[in-house]
């Protein structure tokens, strides 16, 4: 029996855990999986492009917010007030001092930064973590893209390509693989586990001296290590003389890990019980008076058995439809896998997409969730809370289409704190 | 303007057009084929992969059926490398249940089709997952054919023999001489699509070997075809829910036939006429027929995970026509001699028939085509393997093995279909491409379950950097045609591609103009929209949870909606954009 039990080891999840357990809470979190943080760019992307204005990234976020709330005031910031958004922001920058993975911002402070993508576009994000700093497209310094002969998540003249098109500076430069790797089969994420090996870095800054030029900046993919990430970054600069950035490519994601690793083992050290493999599927509620009624427990099926979990208080943060969250049929349904909550969601397949994969109008199935009140309980529409002790936060709330417009982490930080904030108050 | 000279001209790059250019190339003709796309863009390139016994056709069309069982034969050693020897049932389920099976096993036996009866509990074991409600089961030949491995086999062995293969060549007119009353064709005016060019090509004979759009290619001729297209949705699955053809023992109808292709199941077909052979619709309630009839046959079918929906037309001939339903009309192959029909000399159309008949449709052709040109040459393509047969029929394991076998498990460009580096290397160097599409026809990128989630970024970067090292020397000129490079026999075997033709190589050719087409940008978009084409209308459960995937690597982290070169468009890029999403149901046209 714990005071809180949070669904879901995503950012919300685990920026939601933080908050309660500071706030005195006991809490555990369940999670199907390893949560989203392993998919992502390992930003904290905030708000990149507006429906408005699709082609043009936003400059200063927070104050394109209090533009945005005003037209949708449905949209999951319009549950916080700008000032408690930039709180929730900064909370998350001290954490990531804490656990030794620093995020930072762009020189002018409220800006958004301008980073490389692996097809070099520039991605607008709100804060990076430091080892993704140096790439910021504000700064001046012409940059030299380093891959790996045969790294099949990297392309290098690709990217140095774009970033020309786009008037910045960039050329490209290929190293041997066994700069990187011996192994015959990997991953990114074993790539990067590679590098925390002092031998197997040995050559890298050597190397990567003799290709770069006075004045320039070197990009290479995010491979630079898990546990020593830190300690690999400081020692290439110091090794080449020139700032070194990462680009993170193709999932698994290498700083996704990284924080998702350290926020988890930090949440640990604070008390929180963290299971992964522990899908929730079902609820059990009562309603004896109608709305609102209680959630009793939930259940999970480990190790083949039904287990209830039970807590004072639960907050769901399981995601949408690429988290899970949310599970879809041929018929048009789309159902919240484990209240069965009410969604926005368009119940007919007709009106779920756009025709063009890119659309800027992003496809309607996607922004479509889980309407809250406030207080971030899922409510009826006059406000009424459906269960008195249910919260959620994260992706599945309704209202936006995160990936469109670049708010993942933005989204996923501010409503998870603010929702662990709403219930232990 | 630009001229070449001929003897045949070829129009169209499916598995009928391949083959007639093989057929008069191994007589000793003279041959040029164009193709407006890629080889099997059209219907050849969009069916369900059968290769026939002909037990479908053993009750209401014996001489099909006849025709069917002899190429199956003769495939299975021409084309050994094309086809999985995956045998056939057909099944009666408890609705089927009447006369239909006897008079299907006396079919059988009639026209020389095998066919034995097995018992359920037989099929049973080899098929786990059929329904075990089945009563009876026959089993027959029936084969699994790759028409795409199978279309490039078969030009290379045209190649080899002299014939020129023009892809991205579309014809813009057919070129008459004669006066009113003694009306020739004498070859047709092309357009190459990639580098804008225009030129005659002057034949003695020409062949409407054009599929779905035969009818209007002859208009150009003045002269009116009714073909009526007949279109046919299909439905692939994402697991291989059976390792057997799995027919349903009764007339022909909706969903009736599961066909193990590769990796996953392909369950076909709807039978539709429609006005025109591109771009086609697929209707939910397409989908959601196969889907059920799948379940009547495989029980749990319909909650399977999809992977994608596509639509193919039967270029269906009848000479009188009549509004009946597409598949009551016949099959059977239709050699139209223009001469003897309309007074048009130097113009044969070559229609009708299926992929399984395409070797003897050739045959055909050409022997018209000698007796046109007054010659007399047999036909040998019955007893010549093209290249790659040796190899011997397909079976599932063959990538994975590879792999093992040669380590290549950090070349893997694709996972999903064990696509290497070196295979998209080579398929680019020997393969005229345009489009990452083009690629998934030559090695199967991006057709598995992430839908190119992964491999789209990694095959346009290796595509750029070869084009950077000028070792992606794509040649869309009509010369092209003759190189002896164009070696594709193999494109789809790992072990086979150990080394890359690109490396070290130094191009000393001037590339084509056509650096707008050969864009990185391009590629990307156009192939991620080619993708969603296909998977929009069936986007539910798991496989939407997996476009959520691919907007996330596409949009958020590559963020690929904002790269330069918006305003690029490829030939094929207006194709691509076709709205394939679900409607509100409308009432079938049929």
């Amino acid at each position: 029996m714990s005071d809180l039990l949070i669904i879901g080891a995503g950012l919300s999840g685990l920026m939601a855990a933080y908050t309660a357990v500071k706030a005195g809470m006991r809490v555990n979190v369940a999670a199907k999986g390893l949560g989203s943080l392993h998919w992502c760019a390992g930003t904290i992307d905030v708000l990149g492009y507006t429906a408005e204005q699709p082609n043009v990234p936003v400059k200063r976020p927070l104050e394109q917010i209090s533009a945005l709330v005003e037209t949708h005031p449905q949209h999951p910031y319009a549950l916080l007030t700008n000032e408690h958004l930039a709180q929730t922001l900064a909370t998350f920058v001290a954490l990531s001092k804490d656990i030794g993975v620093p995020y930072g911002g762009a020189n002018n402070p409220g800006d958004n930064l301008l980073l490389p993508s692996p097809a070099g576009a520039a991605r607008p994000a709100y804060l990076a973590p430091k080892g993704q700093l140096a790439g910021d497209l504000s700064r001046t310094e012409p940059m030299l893209i380093v891959g790996f002969e045969g790294l099949r998540d990297f392309y290098p003249e690709l990217i140095a390509e774009n970033l020309t098109k786009q008037g910045y500076s960039a050329r490209a430069a290929f190293l041997p693989k066994k700069l990187a790797t011996n192994r015959r089969d990997f991953t990114n994420v074993q790539l990067a586990q590679g590098m925390d090996s002092k031998e197997q870095r040995a050559l890298l800054g050597p190397a990567l001296k003799k290709l770069v030029r006075p004045g320039e900046r070197i990009g290479l993919p995010a491979i630079l290590g898990i546990k020593a990430h830190a300690t690999i970054l400081a020692e290439l600069e110091r090794e080449t003389g020139a700032p070194i950035f990462e680009i993170p490519t193709l999932p698994p994601s290498v700083p996704g890990v990284r924080l998702y690793t350290a926020l988890r083992s930090y949440l640990q050290g604070l008390g929180v019980h963290l299971t992964a493999g522990m899908e929730v599927l079902t609820a059990k509620t009562v309603a004896p008076n109608g709305v609102p009624g209680t959630v009793q427990w939930v259940e999970s099926a480990t190790s083949a058995r039904p287990l209830k979990l039970l807590a004072d208080k639960y907050l769901l943060a399981t995601g949408g439809i690429l988290g899970g969250g949310f599970n879809s049929e041929m018929n048009g349904r789309v159902w919240e896998t484990i209240f069965d909550l009410p969604l926005t969601v368009p119940q007919e397949r007709a009106d779920w997409f756009q025709a063009s994969f890119l659309s800027p109008q992003g496809h309607p199935v996607f922004s479509g969730g889980v309407s809250v009140n406030k207080a971030f309980q899922p409510a009826a529409e006059n406000g009424q809370p459906l269960y008195a002790n249910l919260w959620a936060a994260g992706k599945l709330l309704a209202h936006s289409d995160a990936i469109q417009e670049r708010s993942t982490e933005g989204i996923a930080i501010a409503t998870g704190v603010a929702a662990a904030q709403a219930l232990s108050s | 303007m630009h001229k070449l000279e001929t003897e045949v001209l070829v129009i169209g790059g499916g598995a009928t057009g391949t083959g007639v250019a093989w057929d008069a190339a191994l007589r000793g003709f003279k041959v040029i084929l164009v193709e407006r796309r890629d080889l099997t863009h059209g219907t050849s390139g969009r069916y369900h992969g059968l290769l026939h016994s002909g037990g479908r056709y053993a009750v209401k069309d014996p001489h099909g059926a006849a025709e069917c069982i002899a190429e199956n034969q003769i495939l299975r050693v021409t084309h050994a490398h094309c086809i999985e020897d995956t045998s056939g049932f057909f099944v009666v389920l408890p609705e089927d249940e009447g006369e239909y099976p006897d008079k299907f096993k006396a079919g059988c036996d009639a026209v020389g089709i095998p066919c034995t009866e097995i018992s359920v509990a037989e099929a049973l074991r080899r098929e786990p997952l059929l329904n075990p409600r089945i009563s009876r089961v026959f089993e027959v030949p029936d084969g699994s054919s790759d028409s795409f491995l199978a279309a490039h086999a078969t030009a290379q062995a045209a190649r080899n023999a002299g014939a020129q293969i023009l892809t991205y060549h579309e014809v813009t007119n057919l070129l008459l001489a004669g006066s009113e009353s003694d009306r020739r064709v004498a070859g047709a005016m092309v357009h190459n699509v990639v580098t804008g060019e225009d030129m005659e090509i002057h034949a003695d004979i020409t062949i409407n070997a054009a599929g779905a759009w035969t009818g209007k290619l002859a208009a150009m001729a003045g002269i009116e075809i009714t073909i009526m297209p007949s279109k046919g949705t299909m439905v692939a699955m994402n697991h291989r829910l059976v390792n057997t053809v799995v027919n349903r023992c009764k007339v022909p109808s909706d969903g009736d036939i599961i066909v193990p292709s590769h990796t996953v199941c392909v369950i076909g077909t709807t039978s539709i006429n429609v006005p025109d052979p591109e771009p086609l619709r697929i209707e939910p309630w397409e989908v959601q027929k196969m889907l059920e009839e799948g379940d009547k046959m495989v029980p749990g079918f319909a909650q399977a995970r999809v992977l994608r929906a596509w639509a193919g037309v039967r270029p269906l001939f009848q000479d009188t026509y009549t509004s009946g339903k597409g598949r009551d009309v016949t099959r059977k192959l239709a050699l139209l001699d223009h001469k003897e029909r309309e007074g048009v000399s130097g113009f044969l159309t070559i229609t009708g028939g299926k992929w399984t008949t395409f070797r003897l449709m050739a045959e055909a052709t050409v022997d018209d085509i000698c007796r046109h040109l007054g010659t007399e040459r047999p036909c040998t393509t019955a007893t010549t393997p093209v290249p790659g047969a040796e190899q011997g029929h397909y079976w599932l394991g063959h990538r994975l093995h590879d792999i093992e076998e040669n380590r290549l498990q950090s070349e893997l460009v694709c996972e999903c279909e064990l696509v290497t580096r070196t295979m998209v290397e080579n398929a680019a160097r020997r393969n005229p491409l345009l489009t990452l599409d083009d690629l998934r026809r030559d090695v199967r990128l991006g057709k598995g379950p992430c839908q190119g989630g992964f491999c789209t970024y990694r095959a346009a970067g290796i595509l750029h950097e070869m084009k950077k090292a000028g070792s992606w020397e794509v040649d869309m000129s009509d010369e092209a045609g003759s190189t002896a490079k164009w070696e594709v026999a193999y494109l789809q075997s790992p072990a086979h591609n150990l080394t890359s033709d690109a490396d070290g190589h130094q191009s000393s050719e001037q590339p084509a103009n056509t650096a707008d087409a050969f864009n990185p940008n391009l590629l990307l978009r156009d192939f991620l929209q080619e993708r969603w084409k296909g998977v929009t209308p069936i986007l539910w459960g798991r496989q939407l949870k997996q476009e959520r995937l691919d907007e996330l690597i596409y949009m958020s982290l590559m963020n690929v909606d904002h790269l330069p070169d918006k305003g690029l468009a490829s030939p094929v890029t207006d194709f691509y954009h076709f709205d394939t999403r679900p409607t509100v149901e409308e009432v079938a046209d049929v």
